[in-house]
């Protein structure tokens, strides 16, 4: 189980980068803590790197190293016109998609026709089966 | 590198940090030198915000935090990719493409033997180029020195009688040594550069090879019974 969460994080784990950018550059520890907010993030902060290189080469977001007056450089990352354009897109199907599996997971309350009736019927009775 | 850090501390992370490097081979060097300055970056910011008393602990607990190199790089690649990195040499990508091809689908026992006939052409081909890189190198050195002994002295060959025969291009005897030369010299040229673009080759069958490996190690381990999720 404990590797179906890590999957499903790590899927999401690129639009939350791409919306954390979308309020303003971040450098990648900045960035994870972003997106981790006051929690230490669960999945290995590492992983969010080879994100940043594949959004990178896609040009959704573009990079820039700054001096920082404490410590070596920092690589500062920020949208691209592509990479606003895309966050849009993805969050708005990103919604969509959360309310059809939140609505998928409930009871249904009225099955209308027969045939969901049946439908319903053989699948309990294979869950009997089993 | 690691210098804004205190000696054992520095240590720890040079260490890390030359692990990650082992896992960039095959990357372009400026790739590699960017995500290393990067990292490192990630590690000092990490290091200064953690609370741990002892900074031994703290660096741990910070690598730790970030993962393993591997991690680092990609979790999604399997290592044969994170190993042929980023060049995108023309054959390379075809056989590349083909085991691709071969594993795309999902791959039975005959997937992994077409994969082995594959590599062993390719290491008989492999073979034979160097073989004939180096004679064209060998060839071009000898013809360049036997070049530059018959111009400095014309009748060297004279006495050798009818097996050891100087080509001749030119009636006038210097030019036809110069021309020799010449030639000899882009012959060892030639060699050279094929020597060269061998590494790519090599590259490949790395690839390859590692891709054969991983699959017929990813074939063991479907055939054993699956965890099932409750």
């Amino acid at each position: 189980m404990e590797n179906k969460i890590t999957q499903l994080r790590k899927g999401i784990l690129e639009l939350a980068v791409l919306g954390s950018l979308h309020h303003g550059s971040h450098y990648g520890y900045s960035l994870i803590r972003t997106i981790s907010g006051e929690s230490e993030l669960d999945i290995t902060e590492g992983t969010i790197y080879p994100i940043l290189s594949r959004l990178l080469k896609e040009e959704l977001i573009k990079a820039e190293w700054v001096e920082s007056n404490q410590g070596p450089p920092r690589k500062y990352y920020s949208l691209t016109p592509k990479g606003e354009r895309a966050y849009e897109i993805l969050s708005a199907e990103f919604s969509k998609l959360a309310a059809t599996v939140a609505h998928a997971g409930k009871k249904p309350e009225k099955s209308s026709s027969e045939e969901e009736k049946k439908v319903l019927e053989v699948k309990k009775e294979a869950k009997d089966g089993e | 590198m690691a210098n804004d850090f205190s000696e054992p501390v520095a240590k720890i992370v040079e260490n890390y940090l030359m692990r990650l490097k082992q896992h960039l081979r095959g990357l372009p060097e400026k790739d590699q030198q960017e995500l290393i300055k990067e990292i490192h970056s990630h590690i000092y910011e990490s290091f200064r915000e953690d609370s741990t008393e002892n900074e031994v602990d703290r660096i741990l607990k910070v690598l730790d935090k970030l993962g393993e190199p591997a991690d680092v790089i990609s979790s999604r690649m399997s290592p044969a990719m994170v190993q042929m990195g980023k060049k995108k040499k023309l054959p390379l990508y075809i056989l590349a493409g083909v085991a691709i091809a071969l594993f795309g689908v999902p791959l039975g026992l005959s997937g992994i033997s077409i994969l082995l006939a594959l590599f062993i052409t390719i290491l008989a081909l492999l073979a034979s180029y160097y073989l004939i890189a180096g004679s064209l190198l060998v060839c071009g050195w000898i013809g360049m020195i036997v070049s530059i002994l018959v111009l400095i002295n014309p009748s060297l060959l004279d006495g050798l009688g009818p097996y050891v025969q100087f080509p001749s291009l030119s009636s006038d005897l210097t030019l036809n040594a110069i021309l020799s030369l010449v030639v000899s010299a882009i012959l060892s040229i030639v060699g050279i550069v094929l020597l060269w673009l061998g590494k790519y080759a090599i590259r490949g069958i790395k690839f390859l090879f590692n891709l054969t490996l991983e699959k017929i190690r990813g074939f063991r381990k479907r055939r054993r019974p699956q965890v099932q999720y409750a």
